[in-house]
């Protein structure tokens, strides 16, 4: 469903909002719906001396309540659906939600009686970030697009080789 | 704590640079394929779709169709065509739309 | 119940197994120097006589309960490891007519979790009507899931271990969203004040069918999912598992290519002992012991890409052998620094009287309750049992076999014998990796002919013993894989743990000495 010109000028105030807000404090609470583990053990690098996610203005926090972004890694088990549901809803809004990890994002586990093979099935996706698993460095990009401090770039990658290799 | 503080002076910092500055350590990261649409025919795409474990790779006639979000940089279709794949080099991966993370290489190969 | 002691002393594999199939034994497969399992086929009258004679044999331990269903009735196997002279497997099956079996857990306490799964999966129960726990299957609704055989007759209740409770106590529930950055799970914690007077958990909310989606794929088509089964432990389980296709098809991997599994197999333990030492810093609120242990884990897993392409060590694994070869030079150059900082981070957390004080008589586990339950790994080797999956060396190319592992024991059964477990590993780790690469490692694979079969495989992960069996039709697709990672294992080690006189706070510290995950756990079929 393409966005109205309305539509998209509400998302482009959101986007400025969003990087005013937690643009130099954002609070993370990480949800698991059915991961590997993997995808956590990168996340909790995040918080360790090389990466140090702090020094960014950004901190973990137990608490749904005083989180801003919601860092979901998983296929979204259908058995765990109540919980994500009650996570999200919990915080409070301006709330972005970002989901990670190819399991999250549809590339692992297909849609199934178990799992509903992607995180955008049952909470709304503001920002994916690919990998198995996404490097800390990956997440920390990820992370500064979600507040608008770093730039995409996907859209202008083309992933087309012409000789001498290279994303385009 | 003086053991642990003295080994904290001695050990200096290893925090990145990154966003502010490039990590070398993401030189030696698994990266999504880039294609070569020249080297790149009916069959063989076909044949990359098979050993695909996820849904990353799928086409139409002319048109190889990758979604970098299914992509866990596996290598498989970079095994079976080697000179028709090559690491992007790329893991600055994320998206605010879904479907930017999906792309179209031309399969200018064509059909043998 | 009474478990059964062992009094029969070891004899050798092969006097158990015509002792075995002396009971009513049909059909004995996988006889043979060259394979670490056999298989007994037995009459059903004869499997409680069976479990009698294992679990009354001195060194024998049960490590495995699954069932399978071919046509109209369950097979039901039990996987012995035996592990005296020659360690290796013994795999009893029986076809299972009516809806009852034995009551093997009266025998052997050990089978409990495993007799639930399988009521929940094919709708057979031990004979005498004990109450069966929900595993897969959530609390709070009628969920729809499809079983790997038959739905069970009635829906398994959701009862936990009986619990005394002495003066006031409360229950309560806590998860499965629990602090940022752990994976989901869920306890329920009863407790009169401060002490854990019990402490049950489920993993129902991240059960993903991974045995279930493996049917009708090909080995390596399988592979790709089996090692995301408990990530953490890739190598360990995508290991087991292609060896249990290749004991399927009578293959073997290449010398070279074992030795490559191997040296992944080592990258892979050394790192998750760095993160369970991070994780021990964090749980005793040593935060600068944490940082340290995480920058020591941070350089084992660039060590990881650096050599293998991968942080986690995935897609190194094929059935027949593997896909890559380590940079042997990078490798060499770049390990002993990592591993020094490990080293030398233990050290100060080992002279740092606040933290050892923490850990030590915290989480006790004897040996008995090690043996009882059939723990694997280093939460059983702290109790001083001596077993490791590196020791059943299988094939002719098995790499441990020319280069054997000083297993690491320790007395007492604490998060301190634990971690002293892991630290010795460790160093054994980065031994065992440089013989490898002395030897010679090798991107290369025996080929896997699509054939009928079924075989078992295994491999030491840093939680404990995995174990994978798969049965393949002639396509060479997969009508039943069963993976059982370490952490499927140790759970049910961690309720026994954090009872006697453990308070909330080291709750934390014991999870981090089991260094299990929750997805290792909730991998099963349907």
């Amino acid at each position: 469903m393409k966005p109205g010109p309305d539509e998209t000028a509400t998302a482009e105030e959101l986007r400025k909002q969003i990087a005013a807000q937690f643009g130099r404090s954002l609070h993370i609470r990480t949800l698991d719906t059915g991961s590997c583990a993997v995808c956590e053990q990168e996340i909790r690098l995040l918080a360790a001396p090389h990466y140090d996610l702090h020094r960014l203005g950004f901190f973990f926090t137990p608490a749904p309540r005083h989180a801003d972004l919601l860092l979901v890694t998983g296929p979204m088990v259908r058995a765990f659906e109540v919980a994500a549901r009650k996570t999200y809803e919990a915080m409070p809004g301006p709330k972005v939600v970002v989901a990670t990890g190819a399991c999250a994002l549809g590339g692992v586990y297909p849609s199934d009686p178990f799992v509903h093979g992607e995180v955008d099935a049952v909470l709304p996706v503001d920002v994916w970030i690919p990998g198995c698993p996404p490097s800390p460095l990956a997440l920390l990009h990820g992370l500064g697009v979600a507040v608008g401090r770093l730039a995409e770039k996907t859209p202008g990658l083309t992933f087309i080789a012409d000789g001498d290799g290279g994303g385009g | 704590m003086p053991l642990w503080f003295a080994r904290g002076l001695r050990r200096g910092v290893v925090t990145t640079r990154y966003p502010a500055g490039p990590d070398g350590s993401a030189a030696a990261l698994p990266t999504p394929p880039a294609f070569r649409p020249v080297k790149l025919t009916r069959e063989l795409v076909d044949v990359m779709i098979s050993v695909c474990p996820g849904p990353a790779l799928t086409r139409t006639a002319d048109t190889l169709v990758f979604d970098v979000g299914s992509c866990t940089a596996c290598g498989r279709c970079a095994r079976v065509a080697p000179h028709a794949v090559t690491p992007s080099g790329e893991f600055e991966l994320a998206a605010t739309a879904r479907s930017a993370l999906v792309k179209r290489i031309p399969i200018r190969g064509g059909q043998r | 119940m009474t478990a059964v002691e062992p009094r029969a002393a070891a004899g050798t594999r092969e006097q158990l197994v015509r002792q075995l199939n002396g009971l009513g034994g049909l059909e004995v497969t996988g006889r043979g120097g060259t394979q670490g399992a056999v298989t007994v086929r037995l009459l059903p009258e004869t499997l409680e006589a069976a479990t009698h004679v294992l679990a009354g044999t001195a060194g024998t331990r049960l490590a495995d309960m699954f069932a399978d269903i071919n046509g109209d009735a369950p097979t039901l196997r039990l996987v012995w490891a035996y592990e005296a002279d020659e360690p290796g497997y013994i795999v009893i099956e029986s076809e299972i007519e009516g809806e009852q079996y034995p009551p093997l857990s009266d025998i052997a306490p050990a089978a409990f979790v495993e007799e639930c799964e399988i009521y929940e999966q094919f709708g057979i129960r031990p004979a005498g009507g004990k109450p069966l726990n929900r595993l897969m299957l959530p609390p709070h609704a009628e969920a729809e899931l499809p079983t790997l055989g038959r739905e069970p007759a009635q829906q398994p209740e959701e009862v936990h271990a009986p619990h005394l409770v002495g003066g006031q106590a409360f229950e309560f529930p806590f998860g499965p969203v629990r602090q940022a950055g752990v994976e989901s799970l869920y306890y329920g914690l009863v407790t009169s004040g401060e002490e854990v007077v019990d402490l049950y958990m489920f993993t129902w909310h991240k059960h993903r069918g991974v045995e279930w989606r493996l049917r009708g794929k090909t080995m390596h088509e399988a592979i790709f999912l089996a090692e995301r089964a408990e990530g953490l432990s890739a190598v360990a389980t995508g290991w087991a598992f292609a060896a249990a296709a290749e004991a399927a098809a009578g293959v073997t991997p290449p010398a070279a290519a074992a030795r490559t599994r191997a040296v992944a197999l080592e990258l892979e333990r050394l790192y998750n002992h760095a993160a369970a030492t991070a994780a021990l810093g964090q749980a005793t609120g040593l935060s600068v012991g944490q940082a340290a242990a995480e920058i020591a884990l941070e350089r084992l897993l660039r060590v990881n890409a650096a050599a293998f392409g991968h942080r986690y060590l995935f897609g190194v694994i094929e059935p027949g052998g593997v896909s890559r070869a380590p940079d042997a030079e990078v490798l060499r150059r770049e390990l002993p620094g990592a591993y020094d900082e490990l080293r030398r981070t233990a050290d100060a957390l080992l002279s740092t009287n606040s933290f050892v004080d923490r850990l030590e008589a915290c989480g006790i586990l004897t040996a008995e309750q090690a043996r009882r339950l059939g723990l694997v790994g280093p939460v059983a080797r702290a109790t001083g049992l001596a077993n490791d999956a590196r020791l059943a060396a299988a094939g002719a190319a098995a790499p441990y076999a020319g280069h054997p592992v000083n297993v690491v024991t320790a007395d007492g059964g604490d998060v301190f014998a634990r971690f002293q477990v892991m630290l010795g590993e460790a160093a054994e780790s980065a031994r065992l990796i440089t013989q490898f690469l002395d030897g010679g490692t090798a991107a290369d694979c025996s080929l896997v002919a699509p054939r009928a079969g079924a075989g078992l495989g295994w491999a030491e992960s840093s939680r404990g013993e995995v174990l994978a069996w798969v049965a393949l039709d002639e396509d060479g697709r997969i009508t039943r894989a069963r993976l059982r990672p370490g952490s499927a294992r140790n759970w049910r080690g961690f309720d026994d743990a954090c009872r006697s006189q453990n308070v909330f706070t080291d709750i934390p510290i014991i999870e981090a000495s089991f260094w299990l995950t929750v997805a290792g756990m909730a991998r099963l079929g349907g």
